[in-house]
């Protein structure tokens, strides 16, 4: 099944979006307890040239240091934090100073390259929090609730497509722009046709997950000057099976449905904020409202800030 | 009249309709308080009772009940009062997909819009939605009747085998097997009956414009019309 939501905070201004996000994966999680995620934007405060990794590390004995050593020896490391998980992981979380976002990708694969280490993210204008286990147990570790940002969007999954792990919980990211995330539920049956064409593009798959497709096929597609709004509306003529996806961009969060309806989706909006979900139940722990819109099928909706 | 109130908040499915049935013992009129959208609730109940759910039910409220009726004060999910074989569901709000699904007789009242497959499979019984309908509405169809008010989305009444679809708004397109017909003076005359009945005021004008959607064949042929022998 999987639950998906997305929030946007129209004012702009800093919300406690980590607490609304958590409550509304916390209402989804009956369809789905393997593993969940948010993608928290706006709250990180970051310079211009910074760049947050979460990187999820093996308790083996020099493990850490290696990963440290490894960062350093390319970028300086300007903070650091340790977040215990579960079987036998932790996630260092680092701060680091770029040149250029197109140093980003280079440096999380040079880490991948050391075992039983993955980068799970690295991000500029919003936190990944993603793991195994149940939404509360998940928001509790990481500290959701005390995440502040402007916008988020958030997955409770049940697997489907692949191995139930860290890095396979929803959201995925793309860098082939900056900070474009996406939490899916569904398939995407024409896989090979949507990610054969990016990969002649030049676009690295880290998976065989259809939702990491997704999210390379928006970014692709954001790249060439579409507008969220456009990418969504041809993700949903380009792409067959059942599905339902939002996605998260530094501006904004988007929904888009397959075009037989075999996912739900709907929304709710009103002057303060604008909410997208697998079901009702979740818009109601962030606005009181009466006026649910089903996301009909083939439908995409979208709120910019 | 006995009435019982069930506060829904830290219950589960199960519990709120374990206790519905109980209660229908020795109660006319049960109402649930806080909702919060819960699927499942009502599933199975066969008695005769009323209910109110005070807010927005989530997927398959009132599936297979008979006899029982319900009003939700909110919206519903997907699925309500699927398979439903007695009775009648009103719903104050919207609803999701599956509006109907399988019923076999009685009632479901949608005021405001609903999502796709409205009725699909349904083999008696009646659908009322005051808004518009979605996709592949009436799908499979095999009897009884849907009435949309508004408009109803592609591919309408695909495959339908029996039954009849009333639209008052627009009809986007229609399914394999589907056909548009005019109304009868006295099917107008049983609708405005009806819809009058569940607080549908509708100006004579808007009966008008309905326009039904049949089966063009009870054996229908999916191939090219030149393959059929």
């Amino acid at each position: 099944m999987c639950g998906i939501a997305g929030v946007v905070f129209k004012d702009k201004k800093l919300h406690p979006v980590g607490k609304f996000m958590t409550h509304m994966l916390n209402a989804l999680q009956h369809r789905g307890p393997d593993s969940a995620g948010f993608a928290l934007y706006g709250g990180l405060g970051l310079g211009e040239h910074e760049y947050l990794l979460n990187i999820e590390v093996k308790e083996k004995p020099g493990l850490l240091e290696d990963v440290k050593a490894k960062v350093e020896t390319a970028f300086p490391i300007e903070s650091e934090e340790i977040i215990p998980s579960v079987e036998n992981y932790i996630i260092y979380r680092c701060k680091v100073n770029l040149d250029s976002f197109s140093q980003l990708k280079p440096l999380i694969m040079d880490v991948d390259e050391i075992d039983d280490v993955i980068v799970l993210n690295g991000a500029h204008s919003f936190e990944m929090i993603k793991d195994v286990g149940l939404v509360k147990d998940i928001a509790a570790r990481y500290n959701t609730e005390d995440k502040m940002g402007t916008h988020a969007i958030g997955h409770t999954r049940f697997s489907t497509e692949s191995i139930v792990d860290r890095y396979h919980a929803h959201p995925f990211q793309s860098y082939i722009i900056p900070d474009i995330t996406v939490v899916h539920n569904g398939q995407i049956t024409n896989y090979w046709k949507i990610r054969d064409p990016l990969e002649r593009k030049g676009h690295i798959f880290e998976t065989d997950n259809d939702t990491e497709c997704i999210v390379h096929y928006i970014a692709d597609k954001l790249a060439q000057d579409y507008s969220l709004e456009e990418a969504l509306e041809q993700s949903v003529k380009d792409m067959d099976g059942p599905f339902s996806y939002i996605v998260g961009t530094p501006n904004g969060v988007g929904i888009a449905k397959d075009q037989l309806g075999l996912r739900p989706g709907v929304m709710a909006e009103n002057d303060e904020v604008f909410a997208v979900a697998s079901e009702e139940v979740a818009l109601r722990e962030v606005m009181d409202t009466s006026d649910i819109d089903q996301i009909s099928p083939g439908e995409s909706r979208a709120y910019t800030i | 009249m006995k009435e019982l109130k069930i506060n829904a908040q830290e219950k589960s499915p199960r519990e709120i309709n374990r206790t519905v049935k109980q209660a229908t013992k020795e109660n006319d009129r049960i109402v649930i308080e806080n909702p919060n959208a819960m699927h499942y609730l009502l599933a199975g109940l066969t008695e005769p009772v009323d209910v109110v759910i005070d807010g927005s039910a989530g997927y398959f409220v009132a599936t297979m009940i008979h006899g029982a009726r319900v009003h939700i004060n909110g919206n519903a999910g997907w699925f309500p009062a699927d398979n439903m074989t007695a009775g009648e569901v009103i719903i104050d709000g919207s609803a999701g997909d599956g509006v109907g699904q399988g019923i076999y007789g009685g009632t479901v009242v949608v005021h405001k819009d609903v999502g796709s497959r409205t009725g699909e499979i349904m083999k008696n019984g009646t659908i009322i939605v005051g808004g518009n309908s979605g996709f592949m509405s009436g799908l499979f169809m095999m009897g009884g009747r849907i009435i949309v008010l508004g408009d109803i989305s592609d591919d309408a009444g695909e495959s339908i085998i029996r039954g009849t679809i009333y639209v008052g708004g627009e009809i986007k397109s229609l399914g394999k097997n589907a056909k548009i017909e005019e109304l009868e003076e006295e099917e107008t005359s049983e609708l405005k009956e009806l819809l009058e009945n569940y607080d549908f005021h509708l100006e004579e004008t808007s009966y008008q414009k309905f326009r039904k959607i049949v089966p063009r064949s009870a054996r229908p042929f999916y191939g090219q019309e030149s393959e059929e022998g």
